[in-house]
């Protein structure tokens, strides 16, 4: 036993040593916080090629653990990339390193659609990556019923009773449930986020699962039928595992994202970050990297090396409504966390 | 300096670098959530050092709908539902890991080691992947379900995930090795003459593992016990991946504070909230421990 108990303490001094090592940053390399998968890697292949830079990407999968981490100080990452509530909440917090993004050559290269918006309005701190939209996606093999409306997923019929399911965090759901239910976002009326509140409780004794992790498995093995989700995640399970998924196109509207390349403050290679920005955003990478990662861009890309279209690719241009998510009020917020707590408690 | 000093000054200084690492790992860390817990949140997470006592008033009296203050038990109704899981976790794996430990130990000495090798062999992969695996084995189109129907037992099941059994499936796999080694132990230091001689005054088997066995393994299986009891209160994987996360353990509510909520200051209070109430458990337990111990030694 003692022999034993020494090695895995061993095992546990040279974890610890590795993790030391890995946190400990040269002159070239750069670390990225990223969404999971959202970053081609083949990009960061070609980068480190070119510019003899150590490029480490770790992925999140919340705005609010990312919120929370760059909170904590101290991250250790030169690029992240939030959302664009979470953009306006960081800037406003001083979260995030000034990059004179609008003047840099990026700029030009964003779609005139997503310059200096209202998480951003300088334009100065985020440099757009990707947008899309959240709604649901159904296994057309299990439910063949329409989905035009957001009344399918949160007043299920029988046929999906018990066969669908949500997301682990409030962001998006509880965003949906307003535009369903006809609440602006943000609401500061705890008698609007008591409607809200009821909408889901109704809905929870036929959800499976609130989960964020494993979503395609989970929706495309058949596990659930109806599951909230992305829409480029659901054209890439269409089209790379062909799985016989819809996305709904909910007549209430969907809840709108961004995700933008953004610089923590006191970020150790800030001009490595600005190398990165500069070359994901050049039209062939940024196409390369459109390509790879399935949602929208919202920096040029080459029409003729561009993979999706209006045809093969509809979940990429909804035909309904898109509302951007709002960087909620404190006090709104705390309604937003009321009705999620006493949802789950 | 006679002997004793000195031996007295050396026991000093050599747990001093104990003592240093636990007060920077333990001591420090616990008192900075103290901290956090006693201030004012921030309004985008995080926290101020302004000193308020509201996070604790929050764990019981909360805003209603109406907007008026009133006691709001859906913290204490987490709290009790992570205890109760705790609990049947921790009997489930003391039922399972009495007879593994006993069948170990009357092994030969390499079965043995291989054995106690193979309890261990767990703790080298990741935790999510070891609660990972379930999901496949536990799921609609899962190892349990498949089997069932090729054996043409059941037609059509369920699924077992997303429930709260298999939550506790998952929790009873997690940490039954840290009941079973301990158990373990304490069956090794067990004296055959003592089963013996129960055998040569007429106990029977029974009589002999109720008054023999049992009691002489206790200290074992309560190690085992508060190695299972503590982390479950804390366990966040397995009620987001198996339970479906449809019902908050205390893990997953402290996280949403941390998160979502953006109420760090509350989180740090549940935080210390769940630490005393473990704490006082203990201790407790440690005082009854030496009280017999004491009333053994006067008998």
């Amino acid at each position: 036993m003692t022999r034993k108990t020494s090695i895995s303490l061993l095992a546990a001094v040279a974890a610890a040593g590795l993790a030391f090592a890995g946190s400990a940053r040269a002159d070239g390399s750069l670390s990225i916080y990223a969404w999971a998968d959202s970053i081609s890697p083949d990009m960061v292949a070609k980068f480190e090629k070119e510019t003899g830079i150590k490029v480490t990407v770790d992925a999140f999968s919340s705005n609010e653990d990312l919120l929370t981490k760059l909170q904590a100080g101290s991250s250790g990452y030169d690029i992240v990339t939030p959302s664009q509530h979470f953009v306006k909440i960081m800037v406003d917090s001083g979260l995030l390193e000034d990059i004179g993004a609008s003047s840099l050559p990026s700029f030009e290269r964003i779609l005139p659609d997503w310059q200096k918006q209202w998480w951003d309005p300088t334009g100065n701190y985020s440099v757009p990556l990707a947008f899309g939209n959240a709604g649901f996606t159904v296994n057309r093999d299990l439910y063949k019923g329409p989905v035009d409306s957001w009344k399918v997923y949160f007043e299920p019929s029988d046929e999906l009773k018990g066969k669908i399911a949500s997301l682990a965090q409030p962001d998006e759901v509880i965003p949906a449930a307003e535009n369903y239910l006809g609440i602006p976002y943000c609401s500061e009326d705890p008698q609007e986020m008591k409607k809200v509140l009821d909408l889901l409780q109704a809905q929870k004794p036929f959800v499976a699962a609130y989960s964020s992790d494993n979503i395609e498995n989970r929706v495309g093995s058949g596990e659930v039928a109806a599951h909230f989700w992305w829409d480029g995640n659901t054209m890439r399970l269409r089209r790379n595992d062909h799985a016989n998924v819809e996305y709904a196109m909910p007549k209430e509207g969907l809840v709108g994202w961004l995700d933008s390349y953004a610089v923590p403050k006191g970020a150790a290679n800030l001009d490595n970050a600005k190398k990165f920005i500069d070359f994901m955003t050049q039209l062939d990478n940024a196409t390369e990297q459109y390509n790879y990662y399935g949602h929208s861009s919202p920096i040029k890309v080459d029409p003729a090396k561009a993979l999706y279209n209006k045809e093969n690719a509809p979940e990429l241009f909804p035909t309904v409504p898109v509302k951007m998510g709002q960087a909620c009020s404190p006090a709104a917020q705390e309604l937003v966390t009321k009705v999620w707590t006493q949802l789950l408690q | 300096m006679n002997a004793e000093a000195r031996n007295a000054r050396w026991n000093v200084l050599g747990l001093l670098p104990a003592q240093l690492i636990m007060l920077a790992t333990l001591i420090v860390p616990v008192g900075i959530i103290v901290l956090v817990s006693f201030s004012t949140r921030g309004p985008y997470g995080g926290f101020d050092y302004v000193f308020t006592t509201a996070p604790y008033r929050q764990i019981l009296f909360n805003e209603g709908w109406t907007g008026e203050l009133e006691f709001n038990p859906q913290y204490l109704i987490v709290v009790a539902r992570t205890m109760i899981l705790a609990a049947a976790t921790t009997f489930i794996c003391l039922l399972l890991s009495f007879p593994v430990a006993y069948f170990i130990s009357l092994q030969k000495a390499t079965a043995k080691m291989l054995l106690i090798y193979l309890v261990t062999l767990p703790f080298w992969v990741s935790m999510i992947v070891r609660v990972y695996s379930w999901i496949i084995i536990l799921g609609n189109d899962g190892v349990i379900a498949k089997t069932l129907h090729a054996l043409g037992l059941v037609d059509n099941m369920g699924s077992l995930l997303f429930t709260d059994t298999a939550m506790l499936i998952g929790l009873v796999y997690s940490y039954i090795p840290l009941m079973i080694l301990p158990i373990f132990a304490s069956i090794e230091k067990l004296d055959p003459a003592l089963v013996e001689a129960s055998h040569d005054l007429y106990g029977s088997r029974l009589t002999t593992l109720r008054r023999v066995i049992l009691p002489l393994c206790r200290p074992g299986m309560m190690a085992g016990s508060i190695l299972v009891f503590v982390p479950c209160l804390g366990a966040v994987l397995e009620p987001i991946l198996l339970g479906g996360g449809k019902t908050m353990m205390m893990g997953n509510l402290i996280q949403l504070q941390f998160g979502a909520a953006r109420n760090w200051p509350l989180g740090a209070a549940i935080s210390i909230v769940l630490m005393a109430a473990v704490l006082v458990f203990l201790v407790w337990r440690g005082l009854r421990a030496i009280r017999r111990e004491r009333a053994e030694a006067a008998a």
